[in-house]
């Protein structure tokens, strides 16, 4: 197990340094730089801040500084916010981001797991064909159509949620942009959990399971829910990945002071730094996510198990 | 089975069992239709997609008015650029899937087939690829090199191969080991020959499931962009773009964020179902 | 606000209210058929302070990047700023220069040396102000070290450029401190516009001690060490901020409101959050919404003018318009600025003919083709057209390029739909990142383009230094040395009638050469609640909370 880590920690790192090139080299390639302004800037003053953030070294000398800072896990000055470093935006952002994008997995996972199970017990069922229209809608409608429309319903006519901003702590706020967000994943969960746990109910054990005549709900929870998990677990991997641009519209709609504003106005900044910090930011939370999933694999699976 | 089917070949057999599904057949009309009414429409109506109406500012639908979608801020009418959006988010969705299917069974056949090093090197970098917040990273090219139909295309042909790569890879594994290739080789049929005679047409199926299944997910992606500001040049819309532009103005003109919205997930709707009822009908396990 | 009781929801909550005899009922409603929403709009409005004096308002969605005052350049952060900071003098109701720190002043006849008279005000930590602090501050701005994009705002004084350009130490700038409560400023030239500079927050004092202290982090809430209205409570980067008033402040007895909370949203967020009663007070509003904002809103939709001018650039260095002033002129007379400002707009914006807008005193030069009817103006474009080597068979070809923005992209798919209907031009309009639209301006590799300016102070000099040879914005690359002649001589100009006199000759001058074509000129759009008093429109858009207070009311 420890070495199981070790080792996928280790291959990690070339993973994020083609990333942190990547991000790296496209950033500069751009044209457009950090510090062109609606004003005129005397050359002195441009030369001394770009001095000031090493961009008038070249750009091998700026990429390796990036790298050694990157070792020690400092990701550099934000060039936009003045006064503030990038590990301190993502320090402030990112809370948010994993308060929303938690709950969202939470009610997607709970709310899309029971309509799979649901609808898996009563195939062909108006309890099997409803939710799974739904759910195929919920996939066909996108993000920034239904997060306005909430907005619209339950912010500005009904008035009961804020329409935005963060409060930490406030559940009011962390309501609306949580269900936004959870919606096309309830919908994928119900979907896969659905034919998951129709193949595992179609299954001799469980067949084996019913002919002793133990309970339905029995049966599937104690048999059927873990064969089901497995497709589920391994889709939500590349899921994290959605929740994360997904929160880039979310944030985006409900004016949330999360990572993705800051990589979008980063971006539309030439704010080098920031952008390739998140960037990389992302690429950990990728691995980390799919790292995860092989581990809960390996509980779910022994053969897998004996594998790692 | 009844015995005539038995004697189609496997393509009519998917084309019936897929034809059987109402489902699928519903969505291939609805499909259809958006499609001959993008085609048609602008070309029929009076009405320019770009040219402003100053007597037309924000008409609401109405059958009698002749603007039966309504017009926009610039009295323009909305029929029109829907289904000049339609136009564009499927070109994009078809173009873009194009790019991401042919690097995908490029990547994937070269590795299935040539096996060992090479096998290892590729998937290698597809595993790292995966690594890659690559959605975040179009958003920054696109704002970085400007805005480009080609661009577009690209970057998002770009992101999407990695899941193409992988099955087509597993899928040509199988196949080289099968006795028929093994045979082909050994009376000399030359490495391309072989790929193209046996291994292509075997994966033509699941391939097109891929590309039914991506296209969706590229309109998708464009529709994100044109919503961040990031799509199609104006006056041209993309349905993404006609959406992002209604929601700035969902609470005077709901109509400008609901029709092509609706279209949008029309749309979507219709490859994700045919995507799905393509693939149980490929799937040899029905035979 | 009307009076009139038009909602007849309102009716059983204003029997409530008259209940209390002193609290004189009004009612700011909005016409039924919102369905819900109607009910939610109404309003009902006391005379008496509101017990609560908290406002939430809005800015910009790209937020304040930072509360330095040497480094702020975005409005947001000038909004915020000035309630946290206060200069020799600051902003009135009414948007005029008044005293600030500084009680009074005087200045040497030829207007170049001034000395400012501080009043006794206080640190937010209870230290007095000194003289000093001003000196610190601005030598910090213009220091070349410190890196701030706006070293040059404060040019006119002396020995600034040479500064910021590293050739003399900041210990030369034109600002001494003769005892603690005196500043005396030397100047190049006589600057009309100076009072209007030092409300700037780039002019403010700083707190040398919390500088030194803590570094870049002293703008943090724990260690902000400031002289507004109001103090710095939270600041979560890239969104809301938290005021809470600042009782050390001198002028603390008139200040009315207790919190303020600025929230960074963009357009139609800002206009959903006021629907929803999350904002008292947004900063812009969509011009397209105009007509349904006040059909639902009413008297709670306000604009004014604003100190700013929505033009296009043509690039003077290369063909097609290089010294082509027929196509220049047919192309400006092309353009319908009423339908413009009419249905694009809405209304809200004004006409423009001429680059500088609206100014007291100031003569601007509008040229005599603005008032021909439009079938002349067209003919007139046509010809111009026609001499400058156009057909309907060799069309003129350009692209128009603009940054990302709905409200700018619909003016220019208008114009250029103008251009194609009335000259056959063909005119494809572009829009770009607004950097990459910036940066190929600046290197002339646009040929036509958005070149709007928002001035930096109320000024004719501010719109017309764009048209300057040299100067380091002149992005067109209009180059005249009669008109750069004009330009110095103003500078040099004591008199102001006189100055204004020069830099509206300079100004015809650049309407003869057509350097740009003006379309309108911005206004200031806010939606505001009928509770929230205390504001006039300005036309630097600069609203200051420590004027503004809530009265009692009821609904939101």
């Amino acid at each position: 197990m420890l070495r199981f880590l070790l080792r996928r920690a280790l291959s990690a790192v070339p993973t994020l340094l083609v990333i942190a090139t990547l991000a790296f080299v496209l950033l500069h390639l751009t044209p457009g730089g950090p510090f062109d302004s609606e004003r005129v800037l005397v050359p002195q003053i441009q030369h001394s801040i770009e001095a000031r953030f090493h961009l008038d070294e070249p750009l091998w000398r700026q990429y390796l500084r990036y790298l050694g800072d990157l070792a020690h896990g400092d990701l550099g000055p934000s060039f936009q916010y003045r006064n503030t470093s990038v590990n301190e935006l993502i320090a402030q952002g990112l809370p948010v981001d994993v308060a929303i994008g938690g709950t969202a997995m939470l009610i997607a996972l709970l709310l899309g797991g029971s309509i799979g199970l649901l609808a898996a017990t009563r195939v062909g069922g108006w309890r099997d064909r409803l939710p799974m229209g739904l759910a195929m809608l919920g996939i066909s409608v996108p993000l920034f159509v239904t997060a306005p429309l909430l907005i619209l319903v339950f912010a500005i006519r009904l008035q009961w949620l804020p329409a935005g901003d963060w409060v930490s702590g406030s559940w009011r706020h962390l309501l609306l942009p949580s269900v936004a967000l959870a919606l096309p994943y309830t919908a994928y969960i119900a979907r896969i959990v659905r034919s998951a746990a129709i193949e595992a109910l179609a299954s001799p054990f469980i067949r084996a399971a019913r002919a002793k005549g133990l309970p339905s709900l029995t049966i599937v929870l104690r048999h059927a829910l873990r064969p089901t998990l497995m497709p589920l677990v391994s889709f939500l991997g590349p899921a994290l990945a959605g929740v994360l641009t997904g929160s880039i519209v979310i944030e985006q709609v409900f004016g949330l002071p999360g990572i993705g504003r800051f990589f979008v106005t980063g971006a539309l900044n030439r704010d080098y730094t920031l952008v390739t910090g998140i960037t990389v930011l992302y690429g950990a939370l990728i691995i980390a996510m799919n790292v995860l999933v092989d581990l809960c694999y390996g509980w779910l699976d022994p053969r897998v198990r004996a594998r790692q | 089975m009844s015995p005539a089917e038995r004697n189609d070949g496997p393509w009519r057999r998917s084309w019936r069992r897929l034809y059987a599904r109402r489902g699928a057949r519903w969505a291939l009309a609805l499909l259809g239709l958006i499609m001959a009414l993008a085609l048609l429409v602008p070309a029929l109506s009076p009405y320019d997609y770009a040219a402003p109406s100053w007597t037309h500012i924000f008409l609401r639908p109405s059958l009698r008015g002749g603007e039966w979608f309504g017009t926009d801020g610039l009295g323009r009418d909305l029929l029109v650029r829907v289904m000049w959006g339609c136009r564009i988010s499927l070109l994009i969705g078809i173009a873009a899937s194009l790019v991401s299917v042919l690097i995908g069974v490029a990547w994937g056949t070269a590795a299935g087939y040539i096996g060992g090093r090479t096998d290892g090197l590729l998937m290698r970098t597809v595993d790292v690829l995966y690594s890659v917040p690559f959605i975040p990273l179009v958003i920054v090219l696109e704002v970085l090199f400007g805005r480009n139909f080609l661009l577009v295309f690209i970057a998002i042909g770009a992101v999407s191969w990695l899941d193409i790569a992988r099955i087509v890879r597993g899928q040509t594994l199988a196949i080289r080991s099968q006795n028929y290739i093994e045979a082909a080789l050994a009376l000399g049929v030359r490495t391309p020959a072989v790929i193209w005679r046996h291994v292509v047409p075997n994966l033509l199926g699941l391939v097109i499931v891929y590309a039914t299944l991506t296209i969706p997910s590229v309109i998708l992606f464009e529709a994100l962009l044109s919503f961040l500001g990031l799509g199609v040049q104006a006056p041209l819309a993309s349905l993404g773009s006609l959406v992002a532009d209604g929601a700035n103005e969902m609470q005077a003109n709901p109509y400008l964020l609901l029709i092509p919205a609706a279209f949008l997930a029309a749309i979507i709707l219709c490859l994700n179902y045919l995507g799905d009822a393509l693939r149980d009908a490929l799937d040899p396990r029905h035979d | 606000m009307k009076p009139a009781p038009r909602c007849p929801s309102a009716v059983p909550v204003r029997r409530t209210l008259l209940a209390r005899p002193w609290l004189l009922a009004l009612c700011a409603c909005s016409p039924a058929g919102t369905g819900t929403g109607a009910a939610a709009n109404t309003i009902i409005v006391g005379t008496g302070l509101a017990a609560v004096q908290a406002l939430t308002r809005a800015v910009d969605a790209g937020g304040v990047r930072s509360l330095d005052p040497s480094l702020s350049t975005d409005v947001p952060g000038e909004r915020v700023l000035d309630d946290l900071f206060e200069g020799l003098t600051r902003l009135d109701e009414r948007g005029e220069p008044a005293p600030g720190v500084a009680e009074r002043w005087e200045h040497s006849a030829d207007g170049r040396v001034w000395t400012f008279h501080l009043r006794a005000a206080r640190w937010s930590n209870g230290v007095p102000i000194r003289a000093a602090d001003f000196v610190f501050a601005w030598r910090r701005t213009v220091d070349p070290r410190t890196a701030s994009d706006y070293a040059q705002a404060l040019a006119p004084v002396v020995n600034a450029i040479a500064i910021s350009e590293g050739r003399m130490s900041p210990a030369t700038l034109g600002i001494e401190a003769p005892d603690d409560r005196t500043v005396r400023v030397r100047l190049n030239a006589p600057t009309p516009y100076l009072l209007s500079l030092l409300t700037k927050s780039y002019a403010v004092p700083q707190y040398e001690p919390a500088i030194r202290a803590h570094g870049e982090s002293w703008v943090r809430p724990e260690f902000l060490v400031n002289n507004g209205a109001f103090l710095l409570r939270e600041h979560v980067i890239g969104g809301r901020i938290t005021l809470v008033r600042n009782p050390t402040y001198w002028g603390a007895q008139q200040v009315r409101l207790a919190q303020v909370t600025y929230l960074p949203l963009d357009r139609s967020a800002q206009t959903d959050r006021y629907f929803a009663g999350d904002l008292a007070f947004t900063d812009s509003f969509s011009a397209e919404q105009t007509a349904w904002l006040r059909q639902q809103l009413g008297t709670q939709v306000v604009s004014g003018p604003y100190l700013g001018n929505f033009v296009l650039g043509m690039n003077m260095v290369r063909p097609p318009f290089a010294g082509n002033r027929s196509l220049r002129m047919a192309l400006t007379l092309a353009v319908d600025r009423e339908p413009l400002v009419r249905y694009v707009r809405q209304g809200l914006y004004l006409a423009a003919y001429t680059p500088t807008p609206p100014l007291a005193g100031y003569p601007a030069p509008v040229p005599d083709w603005a008032a021909l009817p439009d079938a002349q103006r067209h003919a007139l474009a046509q010809r111009y057209y026609a001499a400058a080597g156009y057909s309907a068979r060799h069309r003129l070809h350009v692209e128009l390029h603009y940054p990302t923005d709905t409200d700018n992209r619909r003016t220019y798919e208008a114009v250029a739909a103008m251009w194609r209907t009335n000259l056959g031009a063909d005119v494809s309009t572009y829009n770009e990142e607004f950097r990459v639209e910036l940066n190929e301006r600046h290197l002339h590799k646009l040929d036509l383009f958005h070149y709007a300016w928002i001035g930096d102070y109320p000024d004719p000099y501010t719109f017309l230094q764009l048209f300057q040879t040299g100067f380091g914005y002149n992005d067109g690359g209009y180059s005249n040395p009669r008109y750069d002649a004009l330009l110095n001589a103003a500078g040099e100009e004591a008199d102001a009638a006189q100055r204004f006199g020069e830099l509206a000759q300079a100004e015809a001058l650049l309407n003869a050469d057509v350097a740009c074509i003006p379309l309108y000129y911005y206004a200031t759009r806010h939606l505001i609640k009928p509770y929230v008093r205390g504001w006039t429109s300005n036309i630097q858009d600069r609203n200051l909370s420590q004027y503004m207070y809530l009265l009692e009311h009821r609904g939101q």
